[in-house]
Formats: C-alpha cells, structure tokens, sequence
C-alpha cells in the first residue's frame, strides 16, 4: 500500500495526515492542477456535487449513494471547506483523492476557497486548532489559486435508462411509455424512485424567440460550439454542460473569455473570475445589481442567450441553500445543486448529486431523425437525462457523536 | 411541474408544556421547501433569508385571558424594511461599484431592494389584552436563582450568512421554571466590516401574578469600534464576533423601551 492510499485510508476515518505530508500532497495536487486549463474537460458519464462545507460524515454519505472514487467519476463544485466541523479532512481527502485519481475527480473553486473567507468562516481557525500552526492552512490555500474555475461535460446521453428498482411509493409509480425518452430520475438514498419525468414531444411548435441574443454576431445560423465543446461538437446531440461554482458574468459571453483569465491568485473582489463564484441566478430580466452592493443577478434570458451562443444545454451550478437538494430554473437550463445535507447541522435540508449518462451507452436509440443532426431547434440543445439522488444526514452513530439536544441554561 | 412533489414530508415536531395555566409551546422544523418559500416571498414582498425556518416558533398562552404572544419568523419578516430606504451596503460595495462602473455602466439597477440584513424591531404578534408602557423592569434576581428548569427550548426562525458578509440571525429562546418564565428573542447582525446589531426583546411572566413584562433593548455600533473594544483584552477575536452573548458588553443601547401587563 502506497503512502498515498495510507493516507486515503486515515482521512476516511476522519483522521487528519501530519503536516510533512499535507505539505507534500499540496505540491503535488499542484503539479497537476496547474496542467487544467480554467475550463477543464471532462468526459460523462459523471456525478455532479455541490458543496460540501466539511460536513466530513456527509461527504462519506454522498460517495455511499453515490458510489466510491474511482468506480465514480466526480466533479466537485466547490465550497469544500468552512461552516462544518471537518473541513480539514473533507478537503484533504478530495485532494488525496485527485493526486490518486485525476481522471476521476475533479474539483473547481467556490468562493470559501479563498484566504480571506477561510480566515471568517472556519477553515483557518480549525487547521490551527489542529495543527497548532498557520502552515497547513497555507498549503491548502496555494492549492485554492490552482483549482479550474469552470468545467465543460460533454458526451451526455439526452435521455436515461431507466433505473431497475422499486418506487418508494408504487400509487405514483409509472414506467417510459414506448418510445418515449426519460429525461429526468429522482432516486433516494437507497436507489429507490422518488420520481420520473419523461422528455415531453418536441412538435416543431416552441414559439421561444431568441431575442436577447438579436444583437450579437451569432444568429441561429451560427456555427454550434464556439468554443463549447471542441472537436466533434456536431454530432454531440446534447450539446455540453457548464458547471461553475457561483453562475454568469457580464463580462464573459462566451466559454473562451474564461479560458484567457489569470486565474491563479486570490479570489479578487471584482471582475469576471469573483463573478463566476459569487453570482446567483434571479427571477429577472437581464442583469441586475444585488441589494447587498456588491454582486450580479442574472435571469432566464442571459441564460438561455449564453447557452445558445456556447452550445450548452445545462448549467449545472451550487453556491445556493436548496431544501430539495437541487433545484431547476428557467426550462431547466440550469440547476443548483446543494451536497451539504442538514447544513450547518441545523437546515434540515436534503442533499443532491446530478448523474449524468454517458452518450454512447444509448446509441442504438435514435432520439432523432438523421436529418436533425447538428440542427439546434429554437429551445437550442435538448438538455442531458439527469438523475438526482437525493440523501440525507449520515445517522448520528457514524460521526460518533450524540445527537445534539439543546441544553438548558439560565440565559438572561 | 414541480419535481420535487413526491418528497416525503416531516412530522410537526411541537412540543409543549402548561404551567399555572400558561401553555407554552414550541416548534421546530427544517427549513422551508422551495413552493412554501415562493408563497412566503409573494406575501411578504421581499426575498427571505436563505435559511428561513417558516414552520418555527415559540407561543405563551394564557387560555383563560385569551392572551397570547407569539414568535414567528414571518411575522419579524414583515417588520424588515421593504424599501431599501435603510439599505446598508457591505465593505467592498464602493470598490467593487467604482471598479464595475467601467465595463458595466448600463447596469444600474438594484434588484428589489429591501433590507437584505433582515434587521428586524419584532417584539412577537400578541392577541387578548394589550401591554402597555411601564416602568417595571424584568426582576433579574428572581432569574439569576438556579430555580429547576421545567421547560427549555431554542428555535432559530431565520438566518442569513448575507453572501458570506457576515452573518443575520434572529432566534428564541425559552426556559420555564415553577413559579416564572423567560424568553429571549434576539436579532443578531454582524456585517463584516461595518457594524454590530443586537435587539433583544424579553417577555418574563411570574405565574402567581400573572404580570407580564415585556423588555425590548437595541444596541448597535460600527464594526471597528467593537473590534478595537475587543483587541484590548485577550480573547479569541473571531469567535466572540460570532457570540453575541459576549458582544453585548462593549456595544452601546440605542433603543429601549419596557411594557407590562397584569392579567385577570
């Protein structure tokens, strides 16, 4: 066994590995970190996580529903540390397991991997409790510069297969109509169905004009992929699948813009990269301002705008609180994705991962007519089938802690 | 179509207690699902907080009067500004509006603007015979005796981290004893590199009397002047920032009023 899986090993017993090897495993994940562009590439089929918050237990949970590394290929949205009590151990062992696997995980910044956050929110405090110094904390904070800030998935299925497994409630059980494509599967913590949507007919008749998009260059003539989804972009009839920690920028209408940023440094306080972690979507029209001073809002038209220009078909987003654990907005063109379930040991919240099928894995299921290859109808590209498990809290007994029971004091 | 219909959902949690003829009960429950929190957004005309404990709360009721008062995180909700007349902006507003100005001047619009620190003077929605202004203050030392606990419970209503600016958080606190209760509900704001809120409202009962008192006490000050206060001696800076308990001494009282109540 390699020092590297010993220390996989201790880290998933949620023991921290001494500081001489934090420090070596920093500078290696760096080695490979600083090879990803900001936009990595990556391959489905892949699950998609949200944040995690060092909710070490929870973490142990998501890899449980959701199968272990590297039988799984993962990607990570960021917001590893900060808040929960194990942001150490959660964080290092992503880390472990991307220096052992970097084909099978990967992991993109949120805007908690940062010096200035980590120093309010937790992550400093705890490393220093634990290690008695700063040095460990600063390891891990080099290794924040280094991480993508965006990812592209291409070669998503547009459709499921059907999970062979029970209904947890039979009353609302359906199976796929013939034909038809499964384009959406909930499934709970133990693979049952919660739910099933099939891929309603596409009959020509989507009246959605494009208008936000009128003034740019790119018509609905315009070449797919600018930049999306590289080689081979035509036959992709999914069309790729952007994944960033916060959302959009003013600044960046097109993938290749986040390619030229400098992206390792702090998370600054303005500008494209602080965007890209830090802004939500919003029920509005164009841009907006938040009420906070500082931040973007942006609504469905800048979405469905920069989708069509990029040759995307989803953006798969986390940054936000969702009791269900995930949640779609704007025609399903993007979704937030939350993997802290009972955040901050509190919410009570669900927590969800996004798997995505792999292309190739329905081919001889033509979803279309031959002639439709390469052709986007006005709703652009169809979307990928998404399957949602959702989960809950790890029990009690696996983080070795009684329940919390608020103890009785004599506040004044 | 909503998705998520097919969630199992939760069990009311309440538990409750009556002593002297006071019931008094509790609810906790997990954060509001998105349908209930878009129907909360369209009555309150403001986003809530991103952790917005809907299903919570803390009543006293005395059956007899037919007095009640009640915490609810809706009810303290409606109570926060909805103009953005009292809007506050986080520290790096100025810089990151000056620098902005540049690409995207076109962008100008705040959306809806409200007070996103969810400040709130809520003291409880009452029913029955109303309190009114007086000059009888909570009896500290009948509190301060190690009297039984009968009943104890603390219920967070709201909580916002204010896109990591700090943090907003209004909770409740009760605890029962034989002869005499106390709650604490209290709005605490830290906005990071601004400033400092607490508002505490306190409602004490003495069973034998039936008096009620009713205690509200707001203080407030900027960010570095509390910083500096706490420099001075040697505690762990970052974590009595997130204890209000150990705020209130070095921050100023900047409103206060007292009211009481003797029912039949």
């Amino acid at each position: 066994m390699s020092d590297l899986d010993k220390a996989i090993e201790q880290l998933r017993h949620c023991r921290p590995i001494p500081e001489v090897q934090v420090r070596e495993l920093c500078l290696k994940a760096r080695e490979i970190l600083i090879e990803e562009g900001n936009v990595v590439h990556v391959d489905a089929p892949v699950t998609i996580c949200g944040d995690i918050h060092g909710q070490f237990h929870d973490l142990m949970e998501l890899f449980r529903v959701g199968g272990d590394v590297p039988e799984t290929s993962y990607l990570f949205m960021g917001d590893f540390v900060d808040r929960g009590f194990y942001s150490l151990e959660s964080f290092l062992l992503l880390l472990c397991l991307k220096v052992r696997y970097p084909d099978r995980i990967t992991l993109i910044r949120g805007n908690h991997e940062s010096r200035q956050i980590t120093t309010v929110y937790g992550f400093y405090d705890e490393c220093l409790r634990k290690y008695g110094s700063a040095n460990v904390w600063r390891y891990c904070c080099e290794v924040f510069d280094h991480l993508a800030l965006a990812a592209l998935v291409t070669g998503a299925a547009t459709s499921l297969e059907p999970t062979p497994a029970d209904w947890v409630d039979t009353a609302v059980a359906t199976d796929p109509s013939p034909g038809a494509e499964l384009e959406l599967e909930i499934l709970n913590a133990d693979g049952q169905i919660l739910s099933r949507y099939q891929r309603p007919q596409q009959d020509g008749t989507d009246s959605e004009s494009l208008a936000p998009c009128a003034p740019s260059s790119v018509g609905h003539s315009g070449p797919p992929g600018s930049g999306a989804a590289g080689s081979g972009a035509a036959t992709q009839q999914g069309g790729a699948i952007f994944c960033v920690h916060g959302g959009l920028s003013p600044l960046i209408d097109s993938i290749d813009k986040i390619r030229l940023l400098d992206r390792k440094q702090e998370v600054p306080h303005e500008g494209a990269m602080c965007d890209l972690l830090w802004s939500d979507p919003d029920d509005i029209d164009g841009w907006g301002l938040s009420p906070r001073g500082a931040g973007f809002l942006f609504g469905g038209d800048i979405v469905k705008c920069f989708n069509y220009r990029n040759d995307i078909s989803l953006i798969a987003r986390a940054h936000q609180l969702v009791m269900e654990g995930f949640k779609e907005m704007f025609d399903s063109r993007i979704v937030t994705v939350w993997s802290a379930p009972n955040y901050c040991y509190r919410c009570g919240n669900v927590a969800a991962i996004l798997e995505l099928g792999e292309d190739g894995s329905n081919a001889g299921f033509a979803p279309r007519s031959n002639g439709d290859v390469g052709r986007k109808s006005d709703r652009g590209r169809m979307g990928p089938g998404r399957r949602y498990r959702v989960f809950e809290a790890a029990p009690q007994v696996a983080r070795g802690m009684p329940a919390k029971k608020p103890a009785a004091d004599y506040f004044l | 179509m909503d998705i998520t219909a097919h969630f199992p959902l939760q069990a009311d949690a309440g538990q409750s207690v009556t002593q002297s003829g006071f019931t008094i009960t509790t609810h906790k429950l997990p954060i509001l699902k998105a349908g209930p929190i878009e129907q909360m957004t369209a009555q309150l005309g403001i986003t809530p907080p991103e952790m917005i404990f809907g299903d919570n709360g803390v009543t006293i009721e005395h059956k007899q009067s037919g007095w009640s008062i009640g915490f609810s995180a809706f009810d303290a909700l409606d109570r926060v500004d909805k103009t953005g007349g009292s809007m506050l902006k986080v520290a790096y507003s100025s810089e990151w509006q000056k620098n902005r100005q540049h690409v995207h001047e076109d962008i100008k619009e705040v959306v809806k603007p409200f007070d996103w620190s969810y400040s709130t003077d809520f003291k409880g929605t009452t029913t029955g015979p109303p309190l009114s202004p007086s000059d009888a203050e909570i009896p500290l030392h009948l509190l301060t005796r190690p009297d039984p606990i009968i009943f104890f419970d603390e219920v967070v209503l709201y909580e916002d981290e204010l896109a990591d600016n700090g943090i907003a958080m209004l909770s409740c606190k009760i605890r029962v004893m034989p002869a005499r209760l106390l709650l604490l509900s209290r709005f605490f704001l830290r906005l990071d590199g601004v400033l400092f809120r607490i508002r505490d409202t306190r409602v004490f009962v003495e069973f034998a009397t039936r008096q009620v008192i009713r205690e509200y006490v707001a203080r407030e000050d900027t960010y570095d002047k509390v910083k500096s206060k706490l420099a001075v001696g040697r505690a762990d800076v970052p974590a009595v920032m997130r204890d209000p308990n150990q705020l209130v001494p070095h921050m100023p009282v900047v409103d206060r009023s007292l009211e009481s109540l003797t029912l039949p």
